[in-house]
């Protein structure tokens, strides 16, 4: 340094603090010489991306119902600072203050859900019945879903789980005295079925009940350490009454597992003598979600508290149930409560738009690396490895998407007899369909590097609060073998009884083995016909494979229950293919309700990516020989010129999702405004 | 008026440029100043909202729906946009009695004011006084008529678009306004008083000031329902329940208007709330033409449908999508690169 600086240097350093100082942006007319540098600048995507078809109409297609009661609630939310409105880059955005402690988390749930409860969203959500109060609901809690997860379990608990289980298993008595207060939240429910020892297998759940038929009582207790109840949403905090699943021991008799009502606090939040609750702790997400665990020690409730859908006790302590078999009973009381399985499975979806949604979007603004030395630097969509990465991931979206809404329809108007479907086909979806959710949100939230980390852009951050859709609600893999062991019954059914096989899609059975051409072109590929031909024959021939290798375990001598857990593999197979199959289906069904025009095209391009990239990515297809390893060539050949294709349409397609772009991040939009020096001082 | 029924086409150019004008003016990076001494409605209130400062005056009134009006602007161009004098000639006529709707990139602001006060204005047609568009945020200053001149003055001297350097002139001329007794917003019975800081601290304005509040948040919990019927129906049960008569004149001028109207002016506002004023523009525009071709509903002299309950939703509907002729396009705005964000963000 020198030291004695001369006049000039100062005049220019203090010039440049004062500029600092003062935010001042050189004027134009200040000097033509002081130009800005090509820096790097935001351009909207909307600006070089042209829709050729209409949005609107593919958000109505894509959200398929209540679309002004979404808008309604979407706004409702942004209007309030419960939902934590913050300006980045221009824009504002709600999104749940992540960074704030866990208690702090789910008081915010709380106060939200009061807001919400006193403009009416949760009008009608136990008290009207049909499928419209359904999907109305079913609409609602996806938008809640959207904003956070934490909102939408804390409401599913509460409405679908407690308020469920009072309109399945209950009665009249029931119905009079729990649900219009459940829905004006005067009380507060929860669910209390999982134990520490007992998850899935909620038939070995070890919490007891007896009956005193001197007091008309029902007495609970926790018997050992395992049979405390876990994971119970709304215990930790909240929850005023509980449902809970316990062996009915009636004079040394075990009748199964039976549901009653039990208070665990009084109004002002004290928990109830002979309760004991514990937190669950912090978790790796949902923390605006106060899981708890209960004990209960000799907890006595009145004889009416047994929700008595499927049996009774009398007040002398006389079992009653039309049912004999404890089996039949149990399957027959948990039938109704498929609800949970429905709504995780399109909110998986849902939340796969927001992901892909911010990813493309930031694809189509941000560059990296340029072909020639002082070139300009490329869009990342615009390079084929990225497209291929996001691309699919999109059209499976679509895909699902559909599915969703078939199965949402399924739900809604379901009958005594459609009960096997849904419970098959939920299953099955909700498992497919989560698991693609964390595939997804794991590729968007690297295709936005190191911004992707960042919990305000909200990719990265989903991973953990919907990490736990895997398993609650039926573990993805238990429910997928709960599919495989459902179709194997369909088979078997259909062969001893040498009828025709109907329902659950698997009427391509009763035809002839389809035959896929030796060499596949392109517009084969592309054509529907070979698409339903080939998922077909996989499910067809693995259902035969399966069918085989169980009955040869059986002939040696394994029951059938070792003959399933030994063909675990097939049954893994089949589940995928009986679920993929059934997606396909769905979404020629919805491309068969458009007329021809730009909606219809992009759908099919859409639906022939999906098609193609699953047969690219399940080796099952080679493996069996569905494709030889020339057609499994040809594929992967096809999948490529099909994301270029898909590329144009990237932006409009995730613009179709019905997402505000509130409730997407900052990266989706302007970036470098959102992380500008100014924005740093506000 | 007559081209609603016959050539509507010339409507749809005249609104095709109108809603191009708002654009860029909500996307416009110099800074515009507009002076609302007067009335402010339709075009006048399209072209002064989406622009950077909106100074209110004693003259200022806030009326919606009226378009066919006569605007006299002048646009000085650089190095900031001016306007003034907004003038217009008003018919005699209610303004919920034309069967349109908040367009002109209403349902872009009107949706961001605090709470569901958009709704409320954007409805019930209610006329806003200078100082109630500041409390809402529809103006950025207030200041009496008679700094105008020096206002104009002094912002012809500084020959400045800085934002930061344009304000603190403004707000140089700007003073507090009060909020009268009968707003909530409505309404003036006494002339203004200027001196806001008089009754800051009084007995008086903290009265006024729980009044008001009182009816924010009865503003908010009624316009804040799903539907229209439902929100009349919070407003009789509020009604039943107190006696302020600002209630019935607002149920009165709900029922007053037309039922299409009203059904589409809230989807747009609610729609409005979640989009870019580009696409807002481009909704309005799909919106406009349907009023115009008059093919769903007759509304003008007569409304028709004449109730809530006999507009279904695929009527609604058709309002927001495109029109089914070969001729018709959707609004094609300009593109708009490199916008600083001051640009975006004006509300």
């Amino acid at each position: 340094m020198e030291s004695s600086p001369s006049a000039e240097r100062v005049r220019f350093r203090t010039q440049v603090l004062a500029r600092h100082l003062h935010q001042h942006v050189p004027s134009q007319s200040q000097s033509q010489s002081l130009r800005p540098s090509t820096c790097l600048s935001y351009s909207p995507p909307e600006l070089s991306e042209p829709f050729d078809f209409d949005t609107r109409d593919m958000r109505k297609l894509m959200d398929g119902h209540n679309l002004e009661d979404r808008d309604w609630l979407f706004g409702l939310m942004v209007q309030s600072n419960l939902f934590c409105p913050k300006e980045r880059g221009g824009k504002v955005f709600v999104t749940p203050d992540y960074n704030q402690t866990m208690e702090q988390q789910r008081e915010m749930t709380m106060k939200r859900i009061g807001y919400l409860s006193d403009r009416g969203v949760f009008q009608g959500w136990l008290t009207k019945t049909g499928p419209a109060a359904e999907l109305r609901k079913f609409a609602f809690l996806e938008v809640m879903g959207i904003f956070d997860h934490s909102l939408s379990v804390k409401l599913g608990v509460h409405f679908f789980l407690w308020g469920g289980a009072i309109q399945f298993f209950g009665t009249k008595r029931h119905h009079e005295k729990w649900l219009r207060d459940t829905e004006n939240y005067v009380i507060k429910g929860c669910f209390a079925m999982t134990e520490l020892g007992h998850g899935s297998n909620v038939r070995g759940i070890e919490t007891v009940t007896t009956y005193d038929s001197n007091t008309e009582e029902f007495i609970i207790n926790t018997p050992c350490e395992s049979a405390q109840k876990y994971w119970i949403g709304g215990a930790a905090n909240h929850a005023t009454h509980t449902i809970v699943f316990s062996q009915l021991n009636m004079s040394g008799n075990s009748q199964g597992v039976h549901a009653f009502i039990a208070q665990i606090r009084d109004t002002d939040g004290n928990i109830c003598p002979n309760i004991r609750v514990a937190d669950c702790g912090h978790k790796i997400g949902l923390n605006g979600v106060d899981n708890g665990r209960i004990w209960f020690d000799n907890v006595r409730v009145p004889r009416e508290n047994l929700l008595n859908s499927v049996a009774d006790v009398s007040p002398d302590g006389q079992y009653l149930s039309a049912i004999k078999n404890p089996d039949q009973r149990f399957a027959a009381f948990l039938a109704p409560l498929t609800s949970g399985r429905v709504t995780i499975a399109v909110s998986s979806i849902y939340t796969s738009k927001i992901g892909l949604a911010i990813a493309i979007r930031y694809a189509l603004s941000r560059r990296a690396f340029s072909l020639a030395p002082n070139g300009p630097e490329v869009l990342l969509l615009d390079y084929p490895s990225h497209q291929r990465r996001l691309l699919p991931l999109l059209a499976k979206t679509y895909a699902m998407s559909f599915a969703a809404n078939y199965l949402k329809m399924l739900y809604v108007r379901r009958t005594p007899e459609t009960n096997k479907t849904i419970h098959i086909v939920s299953s099955a979806f909700k498992a497919s369909l989560t698991w693609h959710n964390m595939r997804t949100l794991q590729e968007c939230r690297e295709a936005c590097g190191g911004q992707g980390l960042k919990t305000e852009n909200l990719v990265g951050h989903l991973k953990s609060e919907f990490d736990v859709q895997s398993t609650f609600e039926g573990d993805n893999n238990v429910l997928m073998q709960q599919v495989s062991k459902a179709l194997l019954a369909e088979f078997v059914a259909a062969k001893k009884k040498n009828k025709p096989f109907g329902g659950l899609g698997l009427e391509h059975m009763n035809k002839a083995c389809p035959v896929i051409p030796s060499q596949l072109t392109s517009s084969t590929l592309r054509s529907v016909h070979f698409q339903t031909d080939i998922f077909c024959l996989r499910e067809r021939d693995l259902l035969h494979r399966f069918a085989a290798k169980v009955s040869q375990h059986q002939v040696q001598g394994g029951s059938k229950e070792y003959a399933f857990i030994v063909s675990y593999q097939l049954a893994e197979d089949l589940g995928k293919a009986f679920s993929d199959r059934a997606i396909l289906q769905t979404f020629i069904e919805a491309e068969e309700t458009l007329s021809a025009g730009p909606l219809k095209n992009i759908l099919g391009l859409l639906r022939t990516t999906y098609a193609l990239i699953t047969m690219e990515e399940d080796a099952a297809f080679l493996r069996y020989g569905f494709l030889s390893r020339e057609n499994a060539a040809a594929v992967r050949k096809e999948v490529a010129k099909l994301c270029s294709e898909l590329r144009p349409h990237a932006l409009a397609l995730v613009s179709s999702f019905g997402i505000p772009d509130a409730f997407l991040s900052p990266i989706a939009f302007n970036w470098v405004a959102a992380n500008s020096w100014s924005s740093v001082q506000d | 008026m007559e081209w609603k029924f016959s050539n509507w086409k010339l409507g749809a150019e005249y609104f095709w440029n109108e809603f191009t004008l708002n654009y860029l003016m909500a996307t416009y990076s110099k800074t515009q100043v507009s002076i609302l001494n007067g009335i402010v409605m339709g075009g006048g209130a399209g072209a002064s909202i989406h622009g950077r400062f909106r100074v209110a005056t004693e003259n200022s009134v806030w009326l919606f729906y009226l378009h066919n009006v006569i605007v006299v602007c002048r646009l000085l161009l650089a190095p900031y946009v001016f306007i003034r004098d907004i003038f217009f000639k008003v018919f005699a006529m209610p303004e919920t009695a034309l069967g349109l709707f908040p367009d002109v990139g209403a349902s872009y602001y009107l949706s961001r004011l605090p709470g569901f006060f958009g709704e409320y204005v954007g409805l019930t047609g209610a006329r806003l006084d200078g100082a109630e568009m500041v409390a809402c945020g529809l103006a950025t200053h207030f200041m009496p008529s008679e700094r105008l001149t020096s206002l104009e003055e002094a912002l012809h001297k500084v020959d400045s678009g800085d934002s930061m350097v344009v304000s603190a002139i403004i707000e140089e001329f700007s003073l507090l306004p009060t909020l009268k007794e009968k707003s909530a917003y409505h309404r003036v019975r006494n002339l203004m008083d200027f001196d806001g800081l008089r009754l800051l601290f009084t007995a008086e304005f903290l009265f006024f000031k729980s009044l008001l509040l009182c009816r924010l948040d009865i503003i908010d919990r009624c316009f804040s329902s799903r539907t229209i019927e439902e929100i009349l129906s919070a407003l009789e049960s509020e009604a039943d329940k107190s006696k302020d008569d600002w209630l019935s004149l607002t149920i009165q001028a709900l029922k007053k208007a037309s039922p299409t109207s009203l059904k589409i002016s809230l989807r747009s506002i609610r729609e409005g709330r979640l989009q870019g004023v580009g696409q807002c523009l481009v909704r309005d525009y799909r919106m406009v033409c349907s009023v115009m071709r008059g093919k769903v509903s007759k509304d003008f002299f007569e409304w028709e449908p004449s109730r809530l309950d006999l507009i279904t939703d695929s009527m609604a509907d058709s309002y927001f999508s495109k029109l089914d002729d070969d001729n018709w396009r959707d609004l094609k705005l300009p593109a708009r690169s490199n916008l600083p964000v001051h640009a975006i963000a004006k509300l």
